[in-house]
């Protein structure tokens, strides 16, 4: 499915993604990076500096809003600018949503563009992370 | 060099009338340093780049990285291809970017961020600079006294042309001073 840029309003939500992110998952990104702080893939390690269990990566959480974004443009521009604010930690093995949607429609350099808000809301209801996002179509 | 806790502001002066007044002076006060963390040596480091080197996007290197974000490897791409953004995150450059300097004890990411001129290309070779781009000093919040480090990582095309930036914002922070242990 690709999204209709031409019929794209404020107000527009973009699909929900539901996801639960894992310890395998928060290993593959410290890996990408080859950087293996123990709090994202060690139980005991996390229990023991005060964490209820092992965190997703923020990083992780800003291209986990990439794929949300990515997935609902199925093709029909390409993400100018992707940003994550932090507000609180989520776990692995816990289920999160990413939120998005449309804030301002708009052309500029001659192309049609969109702002949009993102959130990552936890299995609590809980905003875990503002996102904000520019996206620009073909 | 003294440590951030030798520098904290009239301490003794602040604690004995906590005593006098009966009202205990919070962590988050106390620990606001007399004098600033930021030394000129400190600033310096703002706005120097350090050039981490040449990086090429394979097709195995995009497929790590769509693994890490989607639970699979993807498509394959052409030579050429535009490939997903997210893929600057897996880059391997010759070297690591320098350390951040290490004043408060604990760190925590406050927020990051990449923004594209377009998506690289598969097999495309990015040349990766580094640079500390700012250190703010925070007064008040759950800290009392933070710094906040924002980085800046360029990628550039062998002609040049920006084809992507990641920034990053972390906070160091001292967790003793925190307003939630009072």
């Amino acid at each position: 499915m690709t999204v209709d840029a031409a019929n794209l309003h404020e107000g527009d939500e973009l699909p929900a993604l539901e996801l639960t992110p894992t310890i395998a998952q928060a290993v593959r990104y410290c890996a990408i990076n080859w950087v293996f702080p123990e709090f994202f893939f060690d139980p005991d390690f996390a229990k023991s500096v005060g964490m209820p269990g092992t965190m997703v990566p923020g990083p992780l959480k800003l291209g986990l809003i990439y794929r949300a974004i990515d997935e609902w443009l199925g093709g029909a521009g390409f993400i100018r600018q992707v940003r994550a604010a932090h507000r609180r930690p989520d776990l692995a093995k816990h289920p999160i949503v990413i939120a998005g949607r449309v804030a301002r429609v708009y052309d500029e350099a001659g192309k049609r563009r969109a702002d949009l808000e993102m959130a990552v809301i936890n299995e609590d209801g809980q905003p875990s992370v503002r996102g904000f996002a520019v996206v620009e179509f073909k | 060099m003294s440590s951030a806790a030798d520098r904290t502001f009239g301490a003794s002066y602040l604690l004995s009338h906590a005593r006098i007044e009966r009202h205990p002076i919070p962590a988050y006060i106390r620990l606001v340093p007399d004098e600033s963390l930021l030394t000129d040596e400190i600033r310096a480091l703002v706005g120097h780049r350090t050039e981490l080197g040449p990086a090429t996007i394979t097709l195995r290197l995009v497929q790590r990285a769509t693994e890490v974000f989607y639970g699979h490897p993807g498509r394959d791409y052409a030579q050429g291809e535009e490939v997903p953004g997210y893929v600057i995150s897996a880059l391997d450059p010759e070297i690591d970017p320098p350390e951040m300097p290490k004043l408060l004890p604990q760190g925590i990411l406050i927020s990051n961020e990449w923004a594209f001129e377009r998506y690289p290309r598969l097999g495309e070779t990015l040349v990766v600079t580094s640079s500390l781009a700012n250190i703010s000093e925070r007064f008040g919040g759950q800290f009392g006294y933070s710094l906040d480090f924002r980085t800046e990582t360029e990628y550039r095309a062998t002609n040049g042309d920006l084809v992507a930036t990641s920034s990053t914002n972390m906070m160091q922070y001292d967790a003793s001073a925190a307003r939630s242990s009072e």
